[in-house]
C-alpha cells in the first residue's frame, strides 16, 4: 500500500510529511527545503511557476503571480473578506460561475481551487521524487474556521491535482496530533497559532480520540511579517536619525534592510543583542555610508509589543466569551496549550502566552512543520501504520544500579525506546571480596539513595581476590511489556543469579512527573553530593595505590620520599572524612604528584644498577607499566 | 460413535477451525506489520546514510549563506572604491582567497551575464527596468548567485529588461 500524506496547504508556505518507521517525517521538495511557497505564477516566458520558483519572480510579474490564494477558497465573490483582499492583492480577482471567485493569471481566469491544485501538483510530484514511489492518497489541513464550502474547495483542490483526500482535518487539531494530545481524556486544548501571515487562535476539546472544536479567533491579517516591518521601519529611522540619509527610497538598500532585519530578529530569538551590520549601505558626496545599529531583544520587544498584547486579547475573547463567539471556558479551565507558526521561536511570545495560562505551552516540535507532521499521523491512522499493537513503549525513567559510594549509575537511560538490553561490567571495591549487591534502581537523581528501589540481589560465590579484578557482567534487558530482568554474571566462576521486575515501565503519569520535577529541584544539590563521591572514590582508589606501591617499591623508596608521601596519605585520609569536596580534590593532587617520585626514585635506582653492568638495555627502560606506551 | 457424539466432534472441529483461520490472520497481520516495520527500518538505514552525507556536503550551508553577505558587501567596497581610484590590487586577492576557500567546500558562483534570458531556477528579478534589450533578459546582476553542490544556496538577483513604454 502507497503512503497516505499529510499536507500543510498554508496561506504563506506549504509542507509535506509521511509516516515512517511509525514516526513523522517532512519531506524536502526538489529545491531542497522543507517548505513551499504556495505562489503560482505563469511567467512571462509563458511558463507555469510553482513555489520558490513563482516567488523569484513575483517581484516583476505582480499581476500574473497567484499568492495567499487560501484566502479567497471558497468564498463567495460578495464575501467581505474577499472585498477587502481584493483591495492588497496584487493579481485582478473577480466574480466568477455560480457567484464564486475567480483570478487572473497570464490571460485565463482560474478558480482558487485550480490554484491551490497546481500547489499539490508540484508537493505530490516532489513527494514522489523523494519517496521514490507513487503516492495519490493525502490528508489536508485546513484552519478551524474553515466553513463547509471552504473545505470542500480544498478538497476539490486534492482532487484536481491527482490526490483522493482521505480527510480534510483542522490544523490546529493537527497540531494537538503532532504533539500525541489526541489520547488525553477529556481535557481542554487552546493551539496559538502565530504565522508569517495570519495570526489563528483554537480552542478544542479532546475524549475518547475525538477531537472537537470550540471555538475559533484571531486575526487574518497579523503575523510575523508585521514584527518585521516593524524592525525594518524602527532601522530606517534610527538611521536617518544618525547619518540624515533616508535609505526608504533606494531599493537595493531596503532590499539588504530587510533582509538583515528579519535576520536579526531570529537571531534575538536566543541572543540578547545583535548587531545590524551592512557596510557599504550607501553613499554620499563624502563617500560610502555604512550601517551599524545595536539592536536588543528589549528593544525588539517594545516594538512589537502592541501585536503581541493584540494576539493576547483575542486569545483571552476566543477562550473566555461566551459561544458562539468564544468556547466559554475559564481561562484556568485550559490543560493544555499548543504553539504553533514560525513566530512563536520568539521569546516573549512564549513568555505571554505562559503568563496568560499559567502553564508553560507544548514545543519543542518545529513550529512550521508541526501542522504537516500531525496531517502525517492522522496519514498514518489511516493507512493503520499506527497500530496500538505496534506502539513501543519507552522506559519513562532511567533505570540504574547502585555502585560504590552508593552512587546510582544508569544502565538504561529515560526515553529510551524498548525491547532493549544493555551489559556493563563492574568489579568489586575492597580486596578479597567475594560477594556483590546488585541493588536496581529507578529515577533521575544521581545518588541511590533518593532514587526508588526496584530490586535487591546478592552474587556471591567470587573467589578472593585483589579490589577491580573480578569481572561481574551486570545486564538490564527490559522487553516489549515493560518487564525488567536484571542480571549478574561473574565472569570468572560463571555463576549467575537473576531478578526479573514486572511493568518497570508502568509508571503513572504523576509519579513520572514527580520524579522528574524532584531531580531539577534537587540538580544543584545533587551535582555537589555526586562530586563529593566521586572525589571520595577517587581519593579511596588513590590511597590504595599510593599504600601498593610504597608497598611493592619497598627498600628502592628513599626515607625522605617515603615520609612525604605518607604525609600526603593522610592528608588526604583525613580531607577524605570531610564534605568538602575541593579540599579533598587538593589533597588528592598533592599526593598524586608525590606519588610520581615513587616512579623516579625507582626508575633512577633500576638505570643506576644496570648503568654499571651494561649500556644496551635500555630498550627495556621505556616505562613499562605505564598505560598507552608501546612496546618494543 | 453416536449422532450426537459426531455433532459434537463436527461443532468441535468448526471451532478450531475458526480459531485457526483467526490466528491465521493475526498471525499475517502481525507478519505484515513485522515486515514493514523492517522494510521501514532498511530503508531508514539507507536514508540515515544519505542524510549523513548531506549533512556532510550541505551542513555548511548556513555559514556558506553568512559569508556570501560578506561577499557581496567586498564586492560593494570594491565597487566604491574603484570608483574613488584608490584600489589596490591586494583587495583583489584577498577576494579571490576567499572565493578560493569556499570553492574547494563545492560553493561555485552561478555564472550570469548580461543578456541572458531570465531564469527563475537560478535567478531572482529584483526589479525590472525599460531597454532596448530584448524583454525579460538580464540587464544587469546586482548581487550574484551561489550554488553548493547541486543546491541554489542563494538565487543570483537580477534587474531585467522591458520594453520601452509598456507599464
Amino acid at each position: 500500500m502507497s503512503k497516505i500524506l499529510g499536507i500543510d496547504l498554508g496561506t504563506t508556505n506549504s509542507a509535506v510529511a509521511v509516516i515512517e518507521g511509525g514516526e513523522p517525517k517532512i519531506l524536502e521538495n526538489v529545491e531542497g527545503n522543507r517548505t513551499t511557497p504556495s505562489i503560482v505564477a505563469l511567467s512571462k516566458a509563458n511558463e507555469r511557476l510553482v513555489g520558490l520558483l513563482a516567488k523569484r519572480q513575483s517581484v516583476t510579474n505582480p499581476k500574473n503571480t497567484i499568492f495567499s490564494v487560501k484566502r479567497l477558497m471558497g468564498r463567495k465573490f460578495s464575501d467581505p473578506e474577499v472585498a477587502r483582499d481584493k483591495e492588497w492583492l496584487s493579481y485582478d480577482v473577480q466574480a466568477g460561475a455560480a457567484g464564486g471567485i475567480e483570478v487572473k493569471m497570464g490571460d485565463k481566469f482560474y478558480s482558487p481551487e485550480e490554484i491551490s491544485a497546481a500547489i499539490l501538483s508540484k508537493l505530490k510530484a516532489d513527494a514522489e521524487a523523494k519517496l521514490g514511489e507513487k503516492v495519490d492518497e493525502a490528508v489536508i489541513t485546513v484552519p478551524a474556521y474553515f466553513d463547509d464550502s471552504q473545505r470542500q474547495a480544498t478538497k476539490n483542490a486534492g482532487e484536481i491535482a491527482g490526490l483522493k483526500v482521505r480527510r480534510i482535518i483542522n490544523e490546529p487539531t493537527a497540531a494537538a496530533l503532532a504533539y500525541g494530545l489526541n489520547k488525553q481524556k477529556n481535557e481542554k486544548i487552546v493551539v496559538y497559532d502565530f504565522g508569517g501571515g495570519t495570526f489563528d487562535i483554537s480552542v478544542l476539546e479532546v475524549g475518547d480520540d475525538v477531537v472537537e472544536v470550540k471555538s475559533t479567533g484571531g486575526d487574518t491579517h497579523l503575523g510575523g511579517d508585521d514584527f518585521d516591518k516593524k524592525i525594518q521601519e524602527y532601522l530606517v529611522d534610527e538611521y536617518k536619525k544618525q547619518e540624515g540619509i533616508d535609505i526608504s527610497k533606494d531599493s537595493l538598500a531596503l532590499q539588504r534592510l530587510k533582509e538583515a532585519a528579519e535576520k536579526a530578529k531570529h537571531e534575538l530569538s536566543t541572543a540578547m543583542e545583535t548587531e545590524v551590520n551592512l557596510p557599504f549601505i550607501t553613499s554620499d558626496a563624502n563617500g560610502p555610508k555604512h550601517f551599524l545599529i545595536k539592536l536588543s531583544r528589549a528593544k525588539l520587544e517594545s516594538l512589537v509589543q502592541e501585536y503581541i498584547d493584540h494576539s493576547i486579547q483575542l486569545t483571552k475573547d476566543t477562550v473566555t466569551a461566551a459561544a458562539p463567539k468564544g468556547a466559554g471556558f475559564k481561562i484556568s479551565d485550559i490543560n493544555e496549550v499548543v504553539l504553533v507558526g514560525g513566530q512563536t521561536r520568539m521569546p516573549a511570545v512564549q513568555e505571554a502566552v505562559k503568563k496568560l495560562f499559567g502553564k508553560d505551552p507544548h514545543q519543542g516540535i518545529n513550529p512550521d512543520e508541526v501542522v504537516a507532521l500531525g496531517a502525517a499521523v492522522q496519514a498514518g491512522i489511516l493507512q493503520g501504520d499506527v497500530k496500538d499493537i505496534l506502539l513501543l513503549d519507552v522506559t519513562p525513567l532511567s533505570l540504574s544500579i547502585e555502585t560504590y559510594g552508593a552512587v546510582a549509575t544508569p544502565m538504561i537511560q529515560k526515553n529510551t525506546t524498548v525491547p532493549t538490553a544493555k551489559t556493563q561490567v563492574f568489579s568489586t571495591a575492597a580486596d578479597n571480596q567475594t560477594s556483590v549487591e546488585v541493588h536496581v534502581l529507578q529515577g533521575e537523581r544521581p545518588m541511590a539513595a533518593d532514587n526508588k528501589t526496584l530490586a535487591r540481589f546478592i552474587l556471591d560465590g567470587i573467589p578472593p581476590s585483589p579490589r577491580g579484578l573480578p569481572q561481574v557482567e551486570v545486564t538490564f534487558d527490559i522487553d516489549a511489556n515493560g518487564i525488567l530482568n536484571v542480571s549478574a554474571k561473574d565472569k570468572g566462576t560463571g555463576k549467575t543469579q537473576s531478578v526479573k521486575i514486572e511493568a518497570s515501565t508502568n509508571l503513572s503519569k504523576e509519579e513520572v512527573e514527580r520524579f522528574t520535577k524532584e531531580a531539577a529541584e534537587h540538580a544543584v544539590e545533587d551535582a555537589k553530593k555526586k562530586e563529593l563521591v566521586d572525589a571520595r572514590n577517587h581519593a579511596e582508589s588513590t590511597i590504595y595505590l599510593a599504600e601498593k606501591s610504597m608497598k611493592d617499591a619497598g627498600d628502592k623508596l628513599p626515607e625522605d620520599v617515603k615520609a612525604s608521601i605518607t604525609e600526603k596519605l593522610e592528608d588526604l585520609k583525613k580531607a577524605k572524612e570531610g564534605d568538602d569536596a575541593s579540599v579533598i580534590q587538593s589533597a588528592l593532587d598533592a599526593l598524586s604528584t608525590e606519588l610520581q617520585k615513587i616512579g623516579q626514585a625507582v626508575y633512577n635506582k633500576d638505570t643506576a644498577a644496570e648503568d654499571n653492568q651494561t649500556n644496551t638495555a635500555e630498550n627495556n627502560q621505556d616505562a613499562p607499566n605505564e598505560p598507552g606506551s608501546e612496546s618494543h | 460413535m453416536t449422532e450426537e457424539q459426531n455433532d459434537n466432534k463436527i461443532s468441535e472441529l468448526d471451532e478450531l477451525k475458526n480459531a485457526l483461520a483467526e490466528t491465521e490472520k493475526t498471525r499475517d497481520e502481525y507478519l505484515a506489520g513485522w515486515q514493514r516495520a523492517k522494510a521501514d527500518f532498511v530503508n531508514y538505514k539507507k536514508d540515515e546514510r544519505k542524510h549523513f552525507d548531506d549533512a556532510v556536503k550541505y551542513g555548511i550551508e548556513g555559514i556558506i549563506r553568512d559569508m556570501i553577505g560578506v561577499l557581496d558587501t567586498f564586492d560593494l567596497a570594491i565597487k566604491m572604491l574603484e570608483k574613488e581610484g584608490h584600489m589596490d590590487k591586494g583587495i583583489y586577492l584577498i577576494r579571490s582567497q576567499i572565493e578560493d576557500i569556499l570553492k574547494k567546500r563545492g560553493v561555485e558562483k552561478i555564472p550570469v551575464k548580461q543578456g541572458d534570458p531570465f531564469d527563475p531556477g537560478i535567478m531572482e528579478a529584483m526589479a525590472e527596468i525599460e531597454s532596448e534589450q530584448s524583454p525579460g533578459t538580464v540587464i544587469e546582476e546586482i548581487e550574484p548567485g551561489y550554488r553548493l553542490y547541486d543546491k541554489i544556496v542563494r538565487a543570483s538577483r537580477v534587474i531585467i529588461g522591458k520594453a520601452i513604454g509598456i507599464s
